[in-house]
C-alpha cells in the first residue's frame, strides 16, 4: 500500500477485493488463445489472394493463345502485389503495453489512422491493378468471338465486374467510415 | 513461458493485484465483465514482461499496462454503450450541479467516489486513479506521459474537487 494524506484516499485504499488470481495455466491458455486469433487472422489475409494466384497460374500454363497468357500473367502479378501490399500496408501491428498512457492513446490513434488510410485508398491498391488484366481479357475475347451475342454477354460479364469493384470500394469506404468515428471517439476522450 | 517473465508476473500479481482489482472496478461496473477485465489485466501483465527492459521501474510498468488495458476497456464500452466522457474540469462543474441531492442520495461515500471516477475520461481518470492509489505526481506522470506541471494542475484540481465533494457530504448528511 502506498502513502495515504487524504480521507478519501483511504476509503478508495480500503475497498473490499476478491483477490482474483490466475494461475500459470489458465494465462498461458488465454495468451495462446491471443496468438492463435492473431495467426488465423494474418492467415486469412493471404489465403483467398493465393488461391485466386493459384488458380490463375492454372489456368496461364493452360492457355493456348498470347492474349490469354497475357490476361492471366497480369492477373498473377495483380493478386501477388496485392498480398505484398496487404502485408505492407494491411496486416494489423500490435501495440507495446508498457508505455505511458499519451504516448499509447497515440499510437492507437496512429494504428485507426492507417488503417483507414489502407481502406480509404483500396481503388489505389487493390481494384486499380485487376483493371488491366480485365481490360486484355475484354480485347481478347471480343477478338476471338467476333459476333454480338458473344460480344453482348462480354458487356454483361464487365458490367457484373464493375459492379462488384463498387461493392468492394463502397464496404471499404464504410468501413473507413467506422474507423473515423473510432478515431473521433479517440480524440472525443482523450 | 521463460523464468523470468514469470517470475515478473508473479511478483505483480502478489504485490499489485488488489491495486489492479481496484482499478478494474474503476472502468467496468458490471462485477462479470470487471472480472474477465482483471483476468485481461493479468493476461497483458504476463504477455508484457516478455519485453520488459528495465527502463522504468516494474510499478510503473504495471501500472502503465493496467491502465492501457483499462483504456482499452472503456472505448471499447463507450462504442457500445454510449457513454459519455467528461474531464477533469467538466467534472468539477457538472458535481456542483449534484450538491442540491439529499443526504441519503449520496450516503455512501465509496459508491459516490466511483460514480465520479467512472464518469472521466482514461486519462484524468488515470490521474486520480493513480492518486488514490498514493502514487507521487512524479510516477503518475511517468505512468501517463503528462508533464510534472500538467500532473501538479491535475492533482490540485483533484484534491478541490475531493475535499468539496466529501465534506460537502458530510455536511448534508
Amino acid at each position: 500500500m502506498m502513502e495515504v494524506e487524504n480521507p478519501v484516499q483511504k476509503i478508495w485504499q480500503d475497498q473490499p477485493v476478491e483477490g482474483i488470481k490466475m494461475s500459470a495455466e489458465i494465462i498461458q491458455k488465454s495468451a495462446a488463445k491471443f496468438e492463435r486469433r492473431i495467426m488465423w487472422r494474418n492467415v486469412r489475409e493471404y489465403v483467398a489472394s493465393l488461391i485466386a494466384a493459384a488458380l490463375f497460374g492454372y489456368f496461364f500454363v493452360t492457355a493456348h493463345d498470347v492474349l490469354s497468357r497475357v490476361t492471366f500473367g497480369l492477373f498473377i502479378g495483380a493478386m501477388l502485389w496485392i498480398v505484398v501490399q496487404l502485408h505492407r500496408k494491411g496486416s494489423a501491428t500490435s501495440l507495446p503495453r508498457g508505455v505511458d498512457t499519451l504516448t499509447s492513446l497515440r499510437l492507437y490513434r496512429g494504428e485507426l489512422e492507417r488503417q483507414r488510410a489502407v481502406v480509404r485508398n483500396v481503388w489505389s491498391w487493390y481494384l486499380a491493378p485487376l483493371v488491366p488484366g480485365f481490360v486484355v481479357y475484354t480485347i481478347g475475347y471480343a477478338i476471338k468471338f467476333q459476333r454480338p451475342s458473344a460480344w453482348a454477354g462480354l458487356a454483361l460479364m464487365d458490367a457484373i465486374v464493375a459492379g462488384l469493384f463498387v461493392v468492394v470500394w463502397k464496404m471499404n469506404m464504410r468501413a473507413a467510415r467506422c474507423l473515423q468515428r473510432m478515431i473521433d471517439d479517440l480524440n472525443a476522450v482523450e | 513461458m521463460t523464468s523470468a517473465q514469470d517470475k515478473l508476473y508473479s511478483e505483480a500479481a502478489q504485490t499489485y493485484g488488489a491495486a489492479m482489482e481496484r482499478l478494474a472496478r474503476a472502468y467496468e461496473a458490471d462485477a462479470d465483465l470487471r472480472r474477465d477485465l482483471v483476468q485481461e489485466v493479468h493476461v497483458a501483465l504476463w504477455r508484457s514482461f516478455d519485453g520488459f527492459d528495465g527502463r522504468c521501474s516494474l510499478r510503473t510498468w504495471i501500472y502503465r499496462v493496467a491502465h492501457n488495458v483499462g483504456a482499452s476497456h472503456v472505448l471499447r464500452q463507450r462504442r457500445t454503450r454510449g457513454q459519455e466522457l467528461v474531464g477533469l474540469e467538466e467534472l468539477e462543474n457538472l458535481a456542483d450541479t449534484n450538491s442540491g441531492q439529499s443526504a441519503a442520495d449520496r450516503g455512501h461515500a465509496f459508491d459516490r467516489l466511483l460514480g465520479l471516477i467512472q464518469r472521466l475520461k482514461p486519462l484524468d481518470r488515470h490521474v486520480i486513479l493513480s492518486y488514490l492509489e498514493g502514487l507521487d505526481a512524479a510516477s503518475i506522470g511517468e505512468i501517463t506521459g503528462l508533464s510534472p506541471g500538467n500532473v501538479a494542475t491535475k492533482i490540485h484540481r483533484i484534491k478541490n474537487m475531493l475535499a468539496r465533494q466529501f465534506q460537502q457530504g458530510r455536511s448534508e448528511s
